[in-house]
């Protein structure tokens, strides 16, 4: 069983471990020590504050094997992009240069600076075990997120966003970075994003060119790069377009990379889920699997609803309607794995979205 | 001899025109635009052009071959009709001490700086008589005129010079930028500018700032230089105190010079006289004047030497019948030459304007 929940700083090793494997391009887990524990410290303050609105809370979630303590992966929430200051990127832009006269219509793209996603969510941080690429863990540490951000939405603003990493080749030379940001900067890549990945992006940013740049005069391996993902970021990237996220808006003004986003509400994790009491009367292992047998249960992303204390799993959970209303059942273990007893609330959401329309029983 | 352009010149403006290839933009080979040029030159020379339209066409003269071989223009006021573009070339630096970065970009920046000023424009000589004191008697005479009649003008004076292309007429400039935004060569571009579509091109342009290392190295290179054709012309322009500030064509990047109306050396040390005799002038004694009538419908500019008295200008009589001049009319003077001008008043009375 596996479950997520946010960091705490005994996992501190392991997640170093982690950092170190993590690719360029994942600026929100830098390895380094003194900034890992500061991200773990800030990311506690943030699950126990009282928080009325949006600031600079960070939240820093690790997925962990329950049976063996392991951790194989990461993900995180920041409430608010660009708190205290501005937060960059690059919005495609067509700009048309017609004339009637001369019977002429071009259709120029441009990429203009901006600060349109300032104040925005971002979900930041995904990283998995490669050994569990291919697992449903990935859609656990990516949706269950969500979960969180529905229950606890006062923290969160009303939109979200996500950075995804851009093209770049072994060395880590981005061609978008070549054709742009070097000209201003007269350094690599790599070793801006280092600069960038600790206090503030911001700090770089304001080193970017501030007009627009006009995608036309780019050259070729550039303009390919605009909106262009790495090949290491498809999986969240496709676990976020499958919630809806747009990401044809935005790029990331070091390396080209798309940032996608959406409205909370309109994410498919947030408008399937449903909070729901947990109801222990009839919840044990044998007769949940029993049901999933009976083609009754499925296979759920479930939540409780605290936050310090937030967990989260996957396991088949039956939904039905008694007396107190909308209850859901699943194994007295996934209850014990998520903190939960009998009659309290939790976030529930299919993990395969085809079967949202649950059977629901009568009890 | 230099001279206000005549209805009847325009056939053997045509056959000069067709000299002079792609790059003089305001000069199209096409007729009735030149014709269209004459008329409202025409018009400005009789007072009755609205500002907005004021041309004044010159043309010079080989009196000897009763051959028409050159082209000068002033227009009064550009971009009072349409939009009137220029790049100014700025600066936009990137700085952060504590990444020890200092980037400085020169940035094309769209601008109607130049909207409202006079604009020397269309010169253009037969290339056999590029020798001698022709070019600087075409370029200059238009000084005489402007001295003469300086409240038809504005104070700020611009002439665009032809920017670098190659034989074939490629731009590296447009190739870099305009070429992106709009598909066509730059001939073509130039010859809508030519017969009045600039403005429609220029709406096809870029109008954010161009950081200009986005462009092609040869591009950048060409940003403010003049294509070698014109470089003669940059320098009589020079000369007379005018200066690149900053500011260049759109399609070619060729630069804008700049100078204030009464900073122009010419104009600055041209001095009106009155006509007191005519009888031929020793070589030794003078240096080559400038020398104009003081007629706006029928101005005329030639060179010779003269003398000047306190009573006067004695005039050659070649030079004064090349004026349709005699004694008692008024006339200006200035040597060709900026370092044989006297500084300003030596020769007595500069005499009141027109």
């Amino acid at each position: 069983m596996f479950v997520l929940r946010p960091a705490e700083l005994t996992d501190l090793p392991q997640i170093e471990a982690i950092a170190a494997k993590s690719a360029i391009g994942i600026t929100s887990l830098p390895p380094d020590r003194d900034r890992l524990i500061d991200k773990i410290t800030n990311s506690r303050y943030a699950f126990a504050d009282e928080v009325d609105i949006p600031g600079e809370e960070s939240y820093f979630f690790v997925l962990e094997n329950a049976a063996t303590g392991e951790i194989v992966g990461t993900s995180g929430i920041a409430a608010a992009a660009g708190f205290h200051d501005r937060f960059y990127s690059y919005r495609n832009e067509i700009i048309v240069h017609a004339s009637q006269e001369l019977k002429v219509s071009n259709k120029i793209h441009a990429l203009h600076l901006c600060h349109d996603l300032t104040g925005f969510s971002l979900l930041t941080s995904f990283f998995i075990d490669p050994a569990f690429a291919d697992s449903d863990l990935p859609q656990l540490l990516s949706r269950a997120r969500l979960l969180y951000v529905a229950e606890q939405r006062h923290r969160f603003a009303d939109k979200l966003a996500a950075e995804n990493p851009g093209v770049c080749d072994a060395e880590g030379r981005s061609p978008f970075w070549n054709a742009v940001g070097r000209r201003f900067f007269n350094m690599d890549y790599p070793q801006a994003e280092q600069l960038s990945g600790g206090r503030s992006k911001t700090f770089i940013a304001e080193l970017m060119p501030q007009y627009p740049i006009y995608v036309p005069l780019l050259p070729a391996a550039a303009k390919l790069a605009i909106g262009q993902l790495h090949p290491d970021g498809e999986l969240p990237f496709s676990i976020l377009m499958d919630e809806g996220f747009e990401a044809d808006t935005y790029v990331d003004i070091f390396d080209g990379g798309p940032t996608v986003e959406a409205r909370v509400e309109t994410l498919r994790t947030v408008r399937l889920q449903r909070r729901v009491t947990f109801s222990a009367r009839i919840a044990d292992l044998t007769e949940a699997i029993e049901a999933a047998e009976a083609g009754e249960a499925v296979l759920s992303i479930i939540a409780n609803t605290k936050s310090e204390g937030f967990r989260a799993t996957i396991a088949p959970a039956v939904f039905g309607v008694a007396a107190e209303g909308s209850c859901v059942k699943f194994s007295r273990e996934t209850a014990l794995l998520i903190n939960i007893d009998d009659g309290d609330a939790v976030r529930v959401v299919a993990l395969d979205p085809e079967s949202h329309h649950l059977t629901v029983a009568s009890w | 001899m230099v001279r206000s352009i005549r209805r009847d010149d325009l056939a053997a403006l045509m056959a000069l025109v067709g000299e002079t290839g792609v790059g003089l933009t305001t000069l199209p080979n096409n007729e009735g635009l030149l014709r269209g040029r004459i008329e409202a030159s025409l018009a400005s020379f009789a007072g009755t052009a609205e500002k907005a339209d004021e041309q004044w066409v010159f043309v010079m003269e080989d009196i000897a071959a009763a051959r028409l071989v050159g082209i000068c223009a002033i227009a009064g006021a550009v971009g009072l009709r349409e939009p009137w573009y220029s790049y100014r070339v700025g600066t936009v630096v990137h700085a952060s001490r504590e990444l020890g970065i200092f980037t400085r970009t020169p940035t094309l920046f769209l601008s109607n700086d130049h909207t409202g000023a006079s604009e020397l424009c269309s010169l253009f000589l037969a290339p056999d008589y590029r020798v001698g004191r022709n070019g600087a008697l075409l370029s200059k005479s238009r000084f005489m005129f402007m001295a003469e009649f300086s409240d038809r003008f504005s104070r700020k004076v611009i002439a665009e010079l032809r920017g670098v292309s190659d034989s074939a007429g490629r731009s590296p400039f447009w190739e870099s930028l305009g070429r992106h935004f709009f598909s066509m060569d730059f001939a073509e571009a130039d010859y809508l500018t030519g017969i009045g579509k600039k403005s429609f091109v220029a709406e096809l342009m870029p109008k954010h700032p161009l950081y200009s290392s986005f462009l092609s190295k040869e591009a950048q290179a060409v940003i403010g230089e003049t294509h070698e054709l014109t470089r003669p012309a940059r320098r009589l322009l020079e000369q007379e105190g005018f200066r690149y500030e900053g500011h260049v064509d759109i399609f070619d990047a060729g630069p804008a010079l700049e100078s204030n109306l009464e900073d122009i050396d010419a104009i600055k040390k041209s001095s009106s006289q009155v006509v007191q005799a005519l009888s031929v002038v020793a070589e030794a004694s003078s240096a080559v004047m400038l020398i104009s009538n003081a007629r706006m419908s029928d101005f005329r500019v030639g060179l010779g030497r003269c003398i000047v008295t306190s009573d006067g200008v004695t005039l050659d009589p070649d030079v004064a019948q090349a004026l349709d001049i005699t004694v008692g009319d008024a006339v200006r003077l200035v040597a060709l030459r900026p370092a044989e001008r006297a500084a300003s008043g030596e020769r007595g009375a500069r005499g009141s304007r027109g």
